[in-house]
């Protein structure tokens, strides 16, 4: 009868472990780049990296509490296009309102308006989503497949295949530095991360996020509101997308219409390969943290490498591939 | 008629870890004769046809099958000898049609692999009218109707030769005409050497369409009769056996008060699932809902927790209107159910203990966040004062026996405060010892003044442990028991509609 004991001692180790594995594998992969090239572990370098994956932990951090619930939104990438779209739309038209003309007291607020039209925005891109994959009852990865064609479709159309630029204004966001060494996206990312880890550890809507992800039948049955838990993960997503995308075009200073849509793969990659359940009732913010330095890192070791960038989506893909199968492994051994 | 027997089974037994589900049988069954079998739930039906089918081995004994002495059958050597099962269930796939489905393990192809549809229709279009079922083989099973699928089932049993057909339920959901139809296709081919095992929880319909019937009992072979030459009464007195001993005997001796808040049922009615069904429950007392699987209980806890549509149904608390709108609304008026499947409704396997005895609180509850030291702690004492073995609250659920699981569904709905209790099934898959605590549990807690509603299949649960036991036929409470009046053959005999006078 007290075998229940020795299963779950197992069972603890080989979770805690995951996260083990996973800073083994950065730090490993830290040394090599290193030895390869000493400059990889330069205070400027290692800056540079969490630069380079800011918005991609914010993305990130939207996908992985949602993945929680055992939903997955695969439009986040085109989400943040959009959105970008849009924003610097309103930055370049507002900006450029001749001075005279009816609308030219809106001239000074063209950035505070951009950005609440941003939120605004993403708030709405996920309540679409969620409203959508809840009253279909379908799948969330084919729905948000769908809607991702939409959005790039809109996003091309809004653009013309051209883009607009900012012209020089809302830079700090994405190019502004604290103390002149610190990047501003730096802080704002780490503060999403620590943001997710309470959410998901100390509030009951975290707790709620589990409960749906691990069973939704029985979260239902206990009373748990899943239909508006499950909506609000979703809005949460695309207001995150909006913060994701005012870093990215701040710090690109113009918007194609493809500006983001890469983060849809990476945001998931990032939260598989940090041991995030595809099923849901999985993970902690930790997870999502690791997993999105991890393929930061391999981006940049490789370059720092010197190896040929493109490497870089095999790398990414295979690890993906080994990820989901280990972990399947480990829950059919359970 | 020939008294040649296709089927014989020598002393089958089969045992497993503490059950003899199969005791030495000896069974016979004849050429163009169609065998009932009857028993409760575990009285060991399904095992002996899964033996005969099979699926499972038997420890020891053998089966003789046209004269051959077999000691176990696997399932494609039963299928050679042409021993077909038809599952409760419909097996079929919808979006092939009739004829492929029929002939779906040997379909017709031409020289290049390809299927050769015009074959396989002309080939299912003969067996159809062979055996009496006019369906067009070129119908998609999903355009067909709930009889015409289970016809086509048989159909298909028959396209490999079937000599023993065996019939799990098969009219379950059936209605009048449809029936009628499925009995005219078994006699008809039973007429010509088709041997039937069936296996229904329908006494009058074995006295329509069987010639004989068997009665099995903990795991045992208790008689076989004419049907003709044995009434119903008997067929359920055999089934039931002399009263033994149940591994609980309630200690609670005084019954709740006249005067004791009642929670009051009245007239939860959705057409043809639950009938128009009322009745009260007093604080203190356990009230057992009994009848057959599909008779509508757990229809009617559902609807009752707010989880599945009415058409009709109040539940008054001391006289207070608390009819829940959803389950969230249910826990907040103090209702907890616990679902007859704790793995996909109870519990939230994957996740630690103690999150799955706060949940319930915490949806009830206000507030944003978790004290996570406070919930600590106070599940830990709900877990140790329901006895929940484990050395940890933080491991998972699945690392857990099922009867400690059973305890931490229990121990969420406490933690709940909640005040009515809707237990489905409380003791499905645990053993005696997990039995006896959580009996005894329910007995505290109703001393302690709780309104428990309990419904069970085991009907020796129902009279241990029930002040009043309901019972629940064709959707609709056809009886409701007390004091001496609760017994397991009187429970059956409603259950069942055997020997009613009014």
């Amino acid at each position: 009868m007290e075998t229940p004991r020795a299963v779950s001692r197992g069972k603890k180790v080989s979770r805690i472990t995951q996260s083990y594995v996973l800073i083994g594998l950065i730090v490993a992969l830290s040394v090599v780049a290193t030895i390869v090239n000493p400059r990889f572990i330069s205070i400027n370098n290692i800056i540079n990296v969490f630069q380079q994956i800011a918005v991609l932990g914010i993305v990130a951090s939207g996908v992985g509490m949602l993945l929680v619930a055992g939903e997955i939104d695969i439009s986040v990438g085109t989400q943040v296009s959009l959105i970008g779209v849009v924003l610097a739309f309103i930055i370049q038209t507002v900006t450029h309102i001749p001075a005279g003309s009816p609308g030219a007291w809106l001239t000074p607020f063209a950035i505070p308006l951009a950005v609440l039209a941003a939120f605004v925005l993403g708030a709405l891109l996920g309540a679409i989503n969620g409203i959508t994959v809840i009253k279909s009852r379908a799948a969330s990865f084919i729905i948000t497949l769908g809607f991702s064609t939409v959005y790039s479709g809109i996003s091309l159309i809004a653009t013309g295949g051209g883009a607009y630029v900012l012209l020089g204004k809302f830079s700090t966001l994405g190019r502004g530095k604290i103390l002149n060494i610190l990047p501003v996206a730096i802080p704002i990312f780490i503060g999403v991360i620590l943001i997710s880890f309470v959410i998901l550890k100390y509030t009951k809507y975290g707790r709620f996020l589990y409960a749906i992800g691990g069973n939704r039948k029985a979260a239902f049955v206990s009373g748990i509101n899943t239909v508006r838990v499950t909506l609000t993960a979703f809005i949460v997503v695309g207001i995150l997308d909006a913060l994701a995308a005012l870093i990215l075009i701040s710090q690109i200073g113009s918007a194609l219409a493809n500006s983001g849509d890469t983060y849809s793969l990476d945001a998931l990659a990032a939260v598989i390969v940090g041991g995030m359940s595809l099923t849901g009732g999985r993970g902690t913010a930790l997870s999502i943290f690791l997993g999105v330095v991890l393929i930061g890192l391999i981006s940049n070791s490789l370059v720092i490498m010197q190896v040929n960038p493109f490497l870089r989506n095999v790398v990414i893909g295979a690890i993906i591939i080994v990820a989901v199968t280990a972990a399947q492994y480990s829950a059919e051994r359970e | 008629m020939a008294t040649f027997n296709i089927i014989e089974t020598i002393g089958l037994s089969k045992s497993y870890p503490g059950v003899q589900a199969l005791d030495s049988v000896d069974f016979d069954l004849r050429r163009g004769e169609v065998q009932a079998l009857v028993g409760q739930n575990g009285a060991g039906k399904s095992t002996f046809v899964e033996i005969i089918a099979g699926a499972i081995r038997p420890d020891s004994g053998e089966i003789v099958f046209d004269g051959v002495v077999h000691p176990f059958l696997e399932p494609h050597r039963s299928i050679e000898l042409g021993i077909q099962t038809v599952h409760q269930e419909n097996q079929l796939v919808d979006e092939l049609t009739v004829g492929e489905n029929i002939y779906l393990f040997d379909l017709p192809h031409t020289p290049l692999g390809f299927v050769n549809q015009s074959t396989c229709f002309q080939v299912s279009e003969r067996l159809l009218s062979e055996l009496g079922i006019s369906i067009s083989p070129r119908k998609k099973i999903r355009e067909l109707t709930f009889i015409e699928q289970k016809l086509v089932s048989i159909a298909k049993a028959f396209s490999r030769q079937a000599r023993v057909l065996i019939l799990d339920e098969p009219t379950a959901s059936l209605d009048e005409q449809s029936r009628g139809i499925l009995f005219d296709v078994i006699k008809r081919n039973t007429e010509k050497g088709l041997s039937v095992i069936y296996i229904s929880h329908n006494l009058s319909e074995i006295y329509e369409i069987c010639d004989r019937v068997t009665v099995f009992r903990d795991g045992k072979k208790i008689a076989t009769h004419t049907v003709n030459e044995v009434g119903m009464g008997q067929i359920v007195h055999q089934m039931i056996g002399r009263a033994s001993d149940f591994v609980y005997k309630r200690t609670r001796e005084e019954s709740p008060t006249e005067r004791s808040p009642t929670l009051e049922v009245m007239d939860y009615h959705q057409p043809g699932v639950v009938e128009h069904v009322s009745f009260s429950v007093r604080e203190g007392e356990i009230f057992g809902i009994g009848g057959l699987v599909g008779s509508g209980r757990t229809e009617l806890a559902r609807m009752i927790f707010g989880i599945d549509q009415k058409k009709t149904g109040r539940l008054l608390y001391d006289g207070k209107e608390v009819t829940p709108r959803s389950p969230h609304d249910a826990i907040r008026k103090g209702i907890g159910f616990l679902t007859e499947d704790r793995k996909s409704t109870g519990l939230v396997m994957g996740r630690p203990i103690f999150e799955n005895i706060s949940v319930v609180h915490f949806a009830k509850s206000g507030g944003l966040f978790l004290d996570l030291t406070k919930e600590h702690s106070d599940t830990e004492k709900m877990a140790q004062a329901l006895d929940v073995k484990t050395p940890s609250t933080s491991r998972p659920v699945l690392t857990l026996s099922g009867g400690n699981q059973q305890k931490v569904v229990l121990a969420k709905w406490l933690f709940a405060e909640s005040q009515v209790l809707i237990i489905d099934e409380p003791t499905v898959g645990i053993d005696i010892g997990a039995k006896r605590e959580i009996y005894r549990m329910m007995d505290e807690l109703a001393a302690e003044g709780k309104v428990i509603i309990m419904i069970s299949s085991d009907n020796q649960e129902l009279t241990a442990v029930s002040d009043r036991v309901g019972i629940m036929r064709g959707g609709a409470l056809v009886a409701v028991l007390e004091g001496d009046e609760i017994d397991e053959e009187t429970i059956l005999r409603y259950a069942m509609g055997v020997g009613e006078e009014d």
